[in-house]
Protein backbone atom coordinates (compact mmCIF):
# COMPACT_ATOMS: atom_id res chain seq x y z
CA UNK A 1 0.00 0.00 0.00
CA UNK A 2 2.39 2.37 0.96
CA UNK A 3 6.02 2.11 -0.54
CA UNK A 4 9.34 4.39 0.32
CA UNK A 5 12.39 3.95 -1.90
CA UNK A 6 15.57 5.49 -1.38
CA UNK A 7 14.05 8.18 0.87
CA UNK A 8 16.37 10.61 2.56
CA UNK A 9 15.04 13.23 4.96
CA UNK A 10 17.92 16.57 6.38
CA UNK A 11 17.08 19.84 8.07
CA UNK A 12 19.54 22.76 7.27
CA UNK A 13 20.83 21.71 4.15
CA UNK A 14 24.14 22.90 3.39
CA UNK A 15 24.17 24.69 6.62
CA UNK A 16 26.57 24.36 9.53
CA UNK A 17 23.87 22.72 11.42
CA UNK A 18 22.92 20.29 8.64
CA UNK A 19 21.17 17.31 9.91
CA UNK A 20 20.44 14.11 8.00
CA UNK A 21 17.27 12.68 10.04
CA UNK A 22 16.71 9.50 7.52
CA UNK A 23 19.20 8.07 5.03
CA UNK A 24 18.00 5.98 1.62
CA UNK A 25 14.68 4.05 3.58
CA UNK A 26 13.60 1.62 1.49
CA UNK A 27 10.40 0.16 2.66
CA UNK A 28 7.19 -1.58 2.03
CA UNK A 29 4.38 -1.11 4.15
CA UNK A 30 0.75 -3.42 3.83
CA UNK A 31 -2.37 -2.33 4.02
CA UNK A 32 -4.07 -3.24 7.56
CA UNK A 33 -2.27 -3.89 10.75
CA UNK A 34 -0.16 -2.43 13.24
CA UNK A 35 3.30 -1.05 12.38
CA UNK A 36 5.63 0.28 15.09
CA UNK A 37 8.52 2.23 14.42
CA UNK A 38 11.48 1.65 17.49
CA UNK A 39 14.46 3.25 18.42
CA UNK A 40 15.34 6.01 20.68
CA UNK A 41 14.98 9.55 20.17
CA UNK A 42 16.47 10.88 17.16
CA UNK A 43 16.57 7.79 15.13
CA UNK A 44 13.87 9.19 12.70
CA UNK A 45 10.92 7.80 13.74
CA UNK A 46 8.76 10.98 13.53
CA UNK A 47 10.30 12.34 10.46
CA UNK A 48 9.68 9.27 8.64
CA UNK A 49 5.94 8.86 9.77
CA UNK A 50 5.51 12.86 8.90
CA UNK A 51 7.03 11.95 5.62
CA UNK A 52 4.54 8.79 5.00
CA UNK A 53 1.62 11.41 6.16
CA UNK A 54 2.68 14.12 4.07
CA UNK A 55 3.08 16.45 6.27
CA UNK A 56 6.84 17.39 4.84
CA UNK A 57 8.80 16.23 1.71
CA UNK A 58 11.56 14.09 1.36
CA UNK A 59 15.51 15.65 0.44
CA UNK A 60 15.36 13.08 -2.07
CA UNK A 61 13.64 9.59 -2.76
CA UNK A 62 10.21 8.70 -3.76
CA UNK A 63 7.00 7.82 -1.47
CA UNK A 64 4.22 5.96 -3.73
CA UNK A 65 0.34 5.46 -2.40
CA UNK A 66 -1.44 2.15 -3.98
CA UNK A 67 0.92 2.34 -6.89
CA UNK A 68 0.64 5.99 -6.92
CA UNK A 69 3.48 8.52 -6.50
CA UNK A 70 2.88 10.62 -3.55
CA UNK A 71 5.55 12.54 -2.51
CA UNK A 72 5.98 14.81 -5.75
CA UNK A 73 2.17 15.82 -6.01
CA UNK A 74 1.98 19.69 -5.69
CA UNK A 75 0.51 20.84 -2.76
CA UNK A 76 -3.07 20.83 -3.81
CA UNK A 77 -3.49 17.33 -4.55
CA UNK A 78 -1.03 16.48 -1.35
CA UNK A 79 -3.64 18.41 1.10
CA UNK A 80 -6.10 16.34 -0.49
CA UNK A 81 -4.59 13.17 -0.23
CA UNK A 82 -3.89 14.13 3.64
CA UNK A 83 -7.36 14.84 4.67
CA UNK A 84 -8.86 11.48 3.09
CA UNK A 85 -5.89 9.02 3.71
CA UNK A 86 -4.01 10.21 6.94
CA UNK A 87 -5.37 10.89 10.09
CA UNK A 88 -2.67 12.00 12.81
CA UNK A 89 -2.42 11.28 16.40
CA UNK A 90 0.24 13.55 17.75
CA UNK A 91 2.33 13.41 20.68
CA UNK A 92 1.46 16.54 22.64
CA UNK A 93 -2.33 15.66 21.24
CA UNK A 94 -2.30 19.00 19.95
CA UNK A 95 -5.87 19.76 21.08
CA UNK A 96 -7.34 23.40 20.71
CA UNK A 97 -7.85 24.77 23.68
CA UNK A 98 -11.11 27.24 24.39
CA UNK A 99 -13.03 24.89 22.46
CA UNK A 100 -15.29 21.50 23.80
CA UNK A 101 -14.17 18.11 22.88
CA UNK A 102 -16.79 17.80 20.02
CA UNK A 103 -15.51 20.94 18.04
CA UNK A 104 -11.99 19.94 18.49
CA UNK A 105 -13.22 16.44 16.76
CA UNK A 106 -15.02 17.75 14.25
CA UNK A 107 -12.54 20.39 13.47
CA UNK A 108 -10.42 18.30 10.23
CA UNK A 109 -13.63 18.25 8.70
CA UNK A 110 -14.57 21.53 7.87
CA UNK A 111 -12.42 22.16 4.61
CA UNK A 112 -14.54 19.26 3.30
CA UNK A 113 -17.93 21.23 3.86
CA UNK A 114 -19.79 17.85 4.73
CA UNK A 115 -23.47 18.87 5.95
CA UNK A 116 -22.94 20.36 10.05
CA UNK A 117 -25.63 17.66 11.08
CA UNK A 118 -24.07 14.85 9.65
CA UNK A 119 -20.50 15.52 10.66
CA UNK A 120 -21.97 16.56 14.44
CA UNK A 121 -23.75 13.20 14.29
CA UNK A 122 -20.44 11.32 13.01
CA UNK A 123 -18.50 12.96 15.79
CA UNK A 124 -20.86 11.95 18.84
CA UNK A 125 -20.68 8.47 17.33
CA UNK A 126 -16.95 8.38 17.60
CA UNK A 127 -16.89 9.96 21.34
CA UNK A 128 -19.38 7.57 22.15
CA UNK A 129 -17.29 4.91 21.00
CA UNK A 130 -14.67 5.92 23.30
CA UNK A 131 -16.45 6.74 25.82
CA UNK A 132 -16.50 10.00 25.71
CA UNK A 133 -20.28 10.61 24.87
CA UNK A 134 -21.26 12.93 28.19
CA UNK A 135 -17.80 15.00 27.74
CA UNK A 136 -19.16 16.40 24.49
CA UNK A 137 -19.28 20.03 25.86
CA UNK A 138 -16.49 19.86 28.19
CA UNK A 139 -13.49 22.21 26.90
CA UNK A 140 -10.48 20.19 26.13
CA UNK A 141 -8.42 21.74 29.26
CA UNK A 142 -10.61 20.08 31.60
CA UNK A 143 -9.92 16.30 30.10
CA UNK A 144 -7.05 13.78 32.05
CA UNK A 145 -4.52 12.38 29.71
CA UNK A 146 -6.20 9.33 28.71
CA UNK A 147 -9.79 11.35 28.26
CA UNK A 148 -7.13 13.86 25.87
CA UNK A 149 -5.40 10.61 24.10
CA UNK A 150 -8.86 9.64 23.38
CA UNK A 151 -10.40 12.55 21.87
CA UNK A 152 -7.26 13.08 19.77
CA UNK A 153 -7.69 9.21 18.31
CA UNK A 154 -11.86 10.25 17.92
CA UNK A 155 -10.33 13.22 15.70
CA UNK A 156 -7.78 11.55 13.68
CA UNK A 157 -10.69 9.21 12.63
CA UNK A 158 -13.41 12.05 11.97
CA UNK A 159 -12.72 11.77 7.65
CA UNK A 160 -12.29 7.90 8.14
CA UNK A 161 -8.75 7.80 7.09
CA UNK A 162 -7.46 4.22 5.81
CA UNK A 163 -4.08 5.21 7.38
CA UNK A 164 -3.97 5.73 11.39
CA UNK A 165 -0.23 7.51 12.45
CA UNK A 166 0.18 7.89 16.00
CA UNK A 167 3.38 9.81 16.95
CA UNK A 168 4.54 8.73 20.77
CA UNK A 169 1.02 7.48 21.41
CA UNK A 170 1.70 6.21 25.11
CA UNK A 171 4.19 9.07 25.97
CA UNK A 172 2.42 11.15 28.05
CA UNK A 173 0.04 7.74 29.41
CA UNK A 174 0.40 5.51 32.63
CA UNK A 175 0.31 1.77 32.05
CA UNK A 176 -3.54 1.29 32.26
CA UNK A 177 -4.30 3.79 29.76
CA UNK A 178 -1.82 3.03 26.89
CA UNK A 179 -3.36 -0.37 27.36
CA UNK A 180 -6.28 0.78 26.65
CA UNK A 181 -5.50 3.37 23.51
CA UNK A 182 -3.43 0.25 22.17
CA UNK A 183 -6.49 -1.85 22.60
CA UNK A 184 -8.58 0.46 20.71
CA UNK A 185 -5.53 0.79 18.04
CA UNK A 186 -5.72 -2.94 17.47
CA UNK A 187 -9.60 -2.65 17.28
CA UNK A 188 -9.13 -0.03 14.55
CA UNK A 189 -6.75 -2.19 12.25
CA UNK A 190 -8.77 -5.72 12.53
CA UNK A 191 -11.38 -2.94 10.76
CA UNK A 192 -9.38 -2.65 8.06
CA UNK A 193 -7.26 0.50 8.87
CA UNK A 194 -3.46 0.41 8.29
CA UNK A 195 -2.15 1.98 12.02
CA UNK A 196 1.57 3.09 12.13
CA UNK A 197 3.14 3.95 15.35
CA UNK A 198 6.62 5.18 16.21
CA UNK A 199 7.48 4.62 20.26
CA UNK A 200 10.16 3.74 22.42
CA UNK A 201 7.85 2.41 25.00
CA UNK A 202 8.53 -1.57 25.67
CA UNK A 203 5.01 -1.67 26.43
CA UNK A 204 3.41 -0.78 22.63
CA UNK A 205 6.06 -2.87 20.56
CA UNK A 206 5.64 -5.87 23.55
CA UNK A 207 1.52 -5.84 22.65
CA UNK A 208 -0.60 -8.42 21.44
CA UNK A 209 -1.89 -6.25 19.13
CA UNK A 210 1.23 -5.09 17.26
CA UNK A 211 1.96 -6.84 13.70
CA UNK A 212 5.66 -5.70 12.69
CA UNK A 213 7.96 -3.74 14.24
CA UNK A 214 10.43 -2.13 12.49
CA UNK A 215 13.69 -0.82 14.30
CA UNK A 216 15.11 2.91 13.62
CA UNK A 217 18.75 3.90 14.62
CA UNK A 218 20.44 7.21 13.19
CA UNK A 219 17.93 7.65 10.34
CA UNK A 220 18.18 4.00 8.81
CA UNK A 221 16.40 0.87 9.75
CA UNK A 222 18.35 -1.66 11.28
CA UNK A 223 15.58 -4.12 11.61
CA UNK A 224 12.53 -5.51 11.01
CA UNK A 225 10.68 -8.09 12.18
CA UNK A 226 6.90 -9.39 12.03
CA UNK A 227 4.95 -10.66 14.93
CA UNK B 1 13.21 62.91 -19.52
CA UNK B 2 9.86 63.79 -17.77
CA UNK B 3 9.23 62.51 -14.83
CA UNK B 4 5.88 61.16 -13.67
CA UNK B 5 4.00 58.92 -11.55
CA UNK B 6 2.77 56.98 -14.70
CA UNK B 7 6.22 57.04 -15.62
CA UNK B 8 7.90 56.28 -12.27
CA UNK B 9 5.03 53.07 -12.36
CA UNK B 10 5.78 51.60 -15.52
CA UNK B 11 9.84 52.20 -15.33
CA UNK B 12 9.42 49.74 -11.97
CA UNK B 13 6.87 47.37 -13.40
CA UNK B 14 9.79 46.89 -16.31
CA UNK B 15 12.69 46.46 -13.86
CA UNK B 16 10.68 44.52 -11.73
CA UNK B 17 9.34 42.23 -14.57
CA UNK B 18 12.82 42.08 -16.57
CA UNK B 19 14.84 41.11 -13.30
CA UNK B 20 12.03 38.15 -11.98
CA UNK B 21 12.06 37.08 -15.71
CA UNK B 22 15.81 36.62 -16.14
CA UNK B 23 16.20 35.02 -12.26
CA UNK B 24 13.18 32.21 -13.69
CA UNK B 25 14.69 32.22 -17.09
CA UNK B 26 18.40 30.44 -15.24
CA UNK B 27 15.73 28.15 -12.94
CA UNK B 28 13.94 27.37 -16.58
CA UNK B 29 16.70 26.84 -18.42
CA UNK B 30 17.73 23.72 -15.08
CA UNK B 31 14.35 22.55 -15.30
CA UNK B 32 14.55 22.03 -19.36
CA UNK B 33 17.76 20.41 -18.68
CA UNK B 34 17.13 18.39 -15.62
CA UNK B 35 13.57 18.08 -15.20
CA UNK B 36 12.89 13.79 -14.67
CA UNK B 37 9.68 13.28 -13.11
CA UNK B 38 10.37 9.38 -12.72
CA UNK B 39 13.54 10.79 -10.32
CA UNK B 40 13.45 10.59 -7.04
CA UNK B 41 17.08 12.50 -7.02
CA UNK B 42 17.38 15.58 -4.63
CA UNK B 43 17.98 17.70 -7.54
CA UNK B 44 14.24 16.75 -9.16
CA UNK B 45 12.33 17.18 -5.80
CA UNK B 46 14.64 20.45 -5.24
CA UNK B 47 12.97 21.45 -8.68
CA UNK B 48 9.49 20.58 -7.70
CA UNK B 49 9.75 22.74 -4.63
CA UNK B 50 11.45 25.67 -6.43
CA UNK B 51 8.66 25.28 -9.28
CA UNK B 52 6.04 26.90 -6.77
CA UNK B 53 7.77 29.85 -6.18
CA UNK B 54 9.29 30.56 -9.09
CA UNK B 55 5.53 30.37 -11.04
CA UNK B 56 4.26 32.48 -8.17
CA UNK B 57 6.46 34.94 -8.63
CA UNK B 58 5.90 35.15 -12.41
CA UNK B 59 2.40 35.07 -11.98
CA UNK B 60 2.17 38.78 -9.83
CA UNK B 61 5.62 39.93 -12.64
CA UNK B 62 3.41 39.16 -15.37
CA UNK B 63 -0.35 39.69 -14.78
CA UNK B 64 1.81 43.65 -13.64
CA UNK B 65 3.01 43.13 -17.50
CA UNK B 66 -0.74 43.03 -18.70
CA UNK B 67 -1.71 45.73 -17.16
CA UNK B 68 1.34 48.04 -18.15
CA UNK B 69 0.13 47.90 -21.78
CA UNK B 70 -2.46 49.60 -21.03
CA UNK B 71 -0.94 52.30 -19.04
CA UNK B 72 1.81 52.67 -21.11
CA UNK B 73 -0.88 53.70 -23.90
CA UNK B 74 -2.87 56.14 -21.05
CA UNK B 75 0.70 57.66 -20.24
CA UNK B 76 1.76 58.28 -24.36
CA UNK B 77 -2.10 59.86 -24.54
CA UNK B 78 -1.97 61.82 -21.13
CA UNK B 79 1.54 63.83 -22.40
CA UNK B 80 0.50 64.54 -25.48
CA UNK B 81 -0.16 68.12 -23.70
CA UNK B 82 3.50 68.39 -22.87
CA UNK B 83 4.98 68.46 -26.80
CA UNK B 84 4.84 70.60 -29.80
CA UNK B 85 3.27 69.05 -32.11
CA UNK B 86 1.39 66.02 -30.97
CA UNK B 87 -2.15 65.76 -30.77
CA UNK B 88 -2.41 62.45 -29.24
CA UNK B 89 -0.40 59.56 -28.11
CA UNK B 90 0.81 59.06 -31.80
CA UNK B 91 2.72 62.47 -31.20
CA UNK B 92 4.28 61.49 -28.07
CA UNK B 93 5.21 57.77 -29.33
CA UNK B 94 7.08 59.62 -31.99
CA UNK B 95 9.30 62.40 -29.77
CA UNK B 96 11.84 59.54 -30.52
CA UNK B 97 12.39 56.61 -32.24
CA UNK B 98 12.02 53.73 -29.23
CA UNK B 99 8.44 54.84 -28.86
CA UNK B 100 6.77 52.59 -31.29
CA UNK B 101 9.02 49.84 -30.88
CA UNK B 102 8.54 49.79 -27.22
CA UNK B 103 4.49 49.83 -27.96
CA UNK B 104 5.21 46.74 -30.46
CA UNK B 105 7.09 44.95 -28.07
CA UNK B 106 4.84 45.26 -25.15
CA UNK B 107 1.57 43.92 -27.28
CA UNK B 108 4.14 40.78 -28.03
CA UNK B 109 5.04 40.77 -24.62
CA UNK B 110 0.76 41.38 -23.47
CA UNK B 111 0.15 37.95 -25.58
CA UNK B 112 2.64 35.85 -24.66
CA UNK B 113 2.56 36.38 -20.77
CA UNK B 114 -1.21 35.97 -20.87
CA UNK B 115 -0.17 32.68 -22.61
CA UNK B 116 1.92 32.24 -19.97
CA UNK B 117 -0.30 32.60 -17.20
CA UNK B 118 -2.85 31.02 -18.94
CA UNK B 119 -0.45 27.42 -18.86
CA UNK B 120 0.75 28.01 -15.90
CA UNK B 121 -3.03 27.87 -14.78
CA UNK B 122 -3.60 24.67 -16.30
CA UNK B 123 -0.44 23.05 -15.33
CA UNK B 124 -1.22 23.90 -11.97
CA UNK B 125 -4.10 21.86 -11.93
CA UNK B 126 -2.43 18.88 -13.05
CA UNK B 127 -1.00 16.56 -10.12
CA UNK B 128 2.51 15.57 -11.98
CA UNK B 129 3.80 19.06 -13.58
CA UNK B 130 2.32 18.19 -16.85
CA UNK B 131 3.23 21.50 -19.02
CA UNK B 132 6.09 22.17 -16.80
CA UNK B 133 8.72 22.04 -19.52
CA UNK B 134 6.33 23.57 -21.67
CA UNK B 135 5.46 27.11 -19.74
CA UNK B 136 9.41 26.91 -19.01
CA UNK B 137 10.37 26.79 -22.52
CA UNK B 138 7.74 29.43 -22.96
CA UNK B 139 9.24 31.60 -20.31
CA UNK B 140 13.00 31.72 -22.50
CA UNK B 141 10.85 32.82 -25.45
CA UNK B 142 9.49 35.53 -22.92
CA UNK B 143 12.63 36.68 -21.53
CA UNK B 144 14.49 38.13 -24.22
CA UNK B 145 11.32 40.48 -25.40
CA UNK B 146 10.68 41.60 -21.52
CA UNK B 147 14.50 43.05 -21.78
CA UNK B 148 14.14 44.68 -24.97
CA UNK B 149 10.86 45.93 -23.91
CA UNK B 150 12.45 47.19 -20.91
CA UNK B 151 15.78 48.44 -22.38
CA UNK B 152 13.51 50.00 -25.63
CA UNK B 153 11.10 51.52 -22.92
CA UNK B 154 14.38 53.09 -20.74
CA UNK B 155 15.78 55.06 -23.74
CA UNK B 156 12.22 55.93 -24.91
CA UNK B 157 11.85 57.68 -21.36
CA UNK B 158 14.74 58.95 -21.43
CA UNK B 159 14.40 60.15 -24.39
CA UNK B 160 12.07 62.47 -23.90
CA UNK B 161 12.83 65.81 -24.08
CA UNK B 162 9.95 68.53 -24.23
CA UNK B 163 11.81 70.45 -26.36
CA UNK B 164 11.41 67.80 -29.58
CA UNK B 165 8.69 69.13 -32.25
CA UNK B 166 6.93 66.09 -32.89
CA UNK B 167 4.51 65.24 -35.55
CA UNK B 168 1.03 63.95 -34.91
CA UNK B 169 -1.17 61.85 -36.26
CA UNK B 170 -2.52 63.16 -39.15
CA UNK B 171 1.03 63.25 -41.11
CA UNK B 172 1.37 59.09 -39.99
CA UNK B 173 -1.94 57.95 -40.51
CA UNK B 174 -2.53 59.40 -44.00
CA UNK B 175 -3.03 57.84 -47.33
CA UNK B 176 -0.79 60.04 -48.92
CA UNK B 177 2.15 58.69 -46.71
CA UNK B 178 4.49 56.04 -46.45
CA UNK B 179 4.90 52.62 -44.27
CA UNK B 180 2.90 50.28 -42.65
CA UNK B 181 -0.18 53.19 -40.91
CA UNK B 182 -0.15 54.71 -43.73
CA UNK B 183 -0.79 51.47 -45.64
CA UNK B 184 -3.46 50.44 -43.23
CA UNK B 185 -5.04 54.19 -43.36
CA UNK B 186 -5.70 54.06 -47.18
CA UNK B 187 -7.33 50.51 -47.03
CA UNK B 188 -10.30 51.23 -49.37
CA UNK B 189 -13.39 51.37 -46.69
CA UNK B 190 -15.58 49.12 -48.33
CA UNK B 191 -13.85 45.84 -48.86
CA UNK B 192 -11.99 46.14 -45.20
CA UNK B 193 -15.80 46.42 -44.12
CA UNK B 194 -16.76 43.49 -46.00
CA UNK B 195 -14.00 41.63 -44.24
CA UNK B 196 -14.29 43.13 -41.05
CA UNK B 197 -17.43 40.94 -40.78
CA UNK B 198 -17.00 38.24 -42.74
CA UNK B 199 -13.76 37.28 -39.73
CA UNK B 200 -16.91 38.23 -37.66
CA UNK B 201 -18.46 35.28 -38.78
CA UNK B 202 -15.44 33.38 -39.18
CA UNK B 203 -14.80 33.70 -35.93
CA UNK B 204 -18.43 33.21 -34.37
CA UNK B 205 -18.42 29.82 -36.36
CA UNK B 206 -14.87 29.03 -35.63
CA UNK B 207 -14.88 29.58 -31.99
CA UNK B 208 -18.73 27.35 -32.17
CA UNK B 209 -17.10 24.63 -33.90
CA UNK B 210 -13.87 24.88 -31.39
CA UNK B 211 -16.31 24.22 -28.32
CA UNK B 212 -17.90 21.42 -30.24
CA UNK B 213 -14.31 19.53 -31.52
CA UNK B 214 -11.46 20.63 -29.46
CA UNK B 215 -8.93 19.46 -32.16
CA UNK B 216 -9.64 22.38 -33.92
CA UNK B 217 -7.64 24.45 -31.13
CA UNK B 218 -4.98 25.50 -33.75
CA UNK B 219 -7.11 27.08 -36.40
CA UNK B 220 -9.18 28.96 -33.35
CA UNK B 221 -5.37 30.07 -32.28
CA UNK B 222 -5.10 31.71 -35.29
CA UNK B 223 -8.39 32.84 -36.30
CA UNK B 224 -8.04 34.83 -33.39
CA UNK B 225 -4.61 36.18 -34.11
CA UNK B 226 -6.26 37.44 -38.03
CA UNK B 227 -9.58 38.28 -36.12
CA UNK B 228 -7.35 40.80 -33.91
CA UNK B 229 -4.89 42.31 -37.25
CA UNK B 230 -7.98 42.61 -38.94
CA UNK B 231 -9.77 44.39 -36.43
CA UNK B 232 -7.09 46.65 -36.04
CA UNK B 233 -6.99 47.15 -40.05
CA UNK B 234 -10.33 48.32 -39.62
CA UNK B 235 -10.20 50.42 -36.88
CA UNK B 236 -7.67 53.09 -38.51
CA UNK B 237 -9.37 52.27 -42.03
CA UNK B 238 -12.75 52.88 -41.39
CA UNK B 239 -13.62 52.98 -37.62
CA UNK B 240 -12.04 55.72 -36.49
CA UNK B 241 -13.27 58.04 -39.48
CA UNK B 242 -16.70 56.76 -38.76
CA UNK B 243 -16.20 58.05 -34.80
CA UNK B 244 -14.26 61.42 -35.78
CA UNK B 245 -16.87 61.50 -38.28
CA UNK B 246 -13.67 62.90 -40.51
CA UNK B 247 -12.79 60.47 -43.39
CA UNK B 248 -9.15 62.09 -43.35
CA UNK B 249 -8.87 61.09 -39.59
CA UNK B 250 -7.61 57.77 -39.56
CA UNK B 251 -5.56 57.65 -36.41
CA UNK B 252 -6.29 54.53 -33.76
CA UNK B 253 -5.20 56.83 -30.65
CA UNK B 254 -7.04 59.65 -30.84
CA UNK B 255 -10.34 57.20 -30.12
CA UNK B 256 -8.73 57.48 -26.07
CA UNK B 257 -9.59 61.44 -26.28
CA UNK B 258 -12.24 62.87 -23.76
CA UNK B 259 -13.37 64.43 -26.87
CA UNK B 260 -14.74 60.93 -28.02
CA UNK B 261 -15.85 59.83 -25.33
CA UNK B 262 -13.32 58.05 -24.43
CA UNK B 263 -14.21 55.06 -26.14
CA UNK B 264 -10.96 53.44 -26.64
CA UNK B 265 -10.68 52.37 -23.29
CA UNK B 266 -14.06 50.28 -24.25
CA UNK B 267 -12.91 49.17 -27.66
CA UNK B 268 -9.39 48.16 -27.12
CA UNK B 269 -9.47 46.05 -23.61
CA UNK B 270 -12.18 42.91 -25.36
CA UNK B 271 -10.27 43.36 -28.46
CA UNK B 272 -6.88 42.61 -26.69
CA UNK B 273 -8.09 40.19 -23.99
CA UNK B 274 -10.41 38.26 -26.58
CA UNK B 275 -7.68 37.97 -28.85
CA UNK B 276 -4.74 36.84 -26.50
CA UNK B 277 -7.27 34.60 -24.72
CA UNK B 278 -8.83 32.82 -27.54
CA UNK B 279 -4.99 32.11 -28.98
CA UNK B 280 -4.43 30.45 -25.64
CA UNK B 281 -7.59 28.20 -25.52
CA UNK B 282 -6.26 27.22 -29.13
CA UNK B 283 -2.89 26.56 -27.75
CA UNK B 284 -3.51 25.27 -24.71
CA UNK B 285 -6.11 22.66 -26.28
CA UNK B 286 -3.52 20.11 -28.03
CA UNK B 287 -2.22 19.13 -24.02
CA UNK B 288 -5.77 17.25 -23.41
CA UNK B 289 -4.83 13.95 -24.42
CA UNK B 290 -2.15 14.15 -21.37
CA UNK B 291 -3.76 11.34 -18.54
CA UNK B 292 -3.42 14.79 -15.67
CA UNK B 293 -5.44 16.98 -17.66
CA UNK B 294 -7.81 15.34 -19.57
CA UNK B 295 -10.69 16.20 -16.90
CA UNK B 296 -9.12 19.59 -16.31
CA UNK B 297 -8.29 20.70 -20.50
CA UNK B 298 -12.02 20.31 -22.37
CA UNK B 299 -13.48 22.09 -19.20
CA UNK B 300 -11.01 24.98 -19.30
CA UNK B 301 -10.97 25.49 -23.06
CA UNK B 302 -14.35 26.13 -23.53
CA UNK B 303 -14.58 28.40 -20.72
CA UNK B 304 -11.62 30.13 -22.15
CA UNK B 305 -13.28 29.93 -25.44
CA UNK B 306 -16.40 31.43 -24.70
CA UNK B 307 -14.28 34.21 -22.92
CA UNK B 308 -12.41 34.94 -26.09
CA UNK B 309 -15.97 35.13 -27.94
CA UNK B 310 -17.66 36.96 -25.67
CA UNK B 311 -15.13 39.69 -25.95
CA UNK B 312 -14.42 39.46 -29.42
CA UNK B 313 -18.77 40.31 -29.49
CA UNK B 314 -18.36 42.79 -26.83
CA UNK B 315 -15.80 44.69 -29.71
CA UNK B 316 -17.99 44.49 -32.44
CA UNK B 317 -20.77 45.27 -30.46
CA UNK B 318 -19.28 49.24 -29.63
CA UNK B 319 -17.51 48.76 -33.31
CA UNK B 320 -20.96 48.31 -35.19
CA UNK B 321 -22.72 50.73 -32.57
CA UNK B 322 -19.92 53.16 -33.29
CA UNK B 323 -20.66 52.98 -37.23
CA UNK B 324 -24.17 53.30 -36.84
CA UNK B 325 -24.33 56.11 -34.53
CA UNK B 326 -22.09 58.36 -36.67
CA UNK B 327 -23.57 60.93 -39.04
CA UNK B 328 -20.51 59.96 -41.66
CA UNK B 329 -21.27 58.56 -45.26
CA UNK B 330 -17.94 56.86 -46.21
CA UNK B 331 -19.80 53.82 -48.01
CA UNK B 332 -22.81 54.40 -50.84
Amino acid sequence: MIELNNVSKTFQQNRPNECQALRGIDLHLERGGITVFKGPSGSGKTTLLTLIGCLARPTAGRIMLGGRLLSNLPERFLTEVRRHTFGFVFQQFNLIRGLTVLENVMLPAYPLGRPHRELTDAAQALLERFGLGVKTLDKVEWLSGGEAQRTALARALINDPAVLIADEPTANLDSALSREVLALLGELATQGRTVLISSHDPLVFEAAQVDRIIEMHDGQIVGDRRC
Amino acid sequence: MLITPAIVALQGIAFSVTGAVLLASGFAWRILRHWDIHSGSELQLRLERQTYLIATLLGFALGAELLSLLLFVHTAESLSSQFVGAMCATGVLNVNAFGFPTLLLKIAVFFLATLWLLLNRVDNRGYDYPLVRVKYGLLLVIAPLTLAEGTVQTGYFLGLKPEVITSCCGSLFSSDNQGVAAELAGLPPGPTLALFYAIALFLAAGGVAFLRWLQLGPLFAMISLLGFAVAIAAIIAFLSPYVYENPNHHCPFCLLKAGYDYVGYALYPPLFAAAAVGLSAGVIAPFRHIVSLQAVIPKEVRWLTKLALAGFGLFYGLATWLLLRSNLILLG
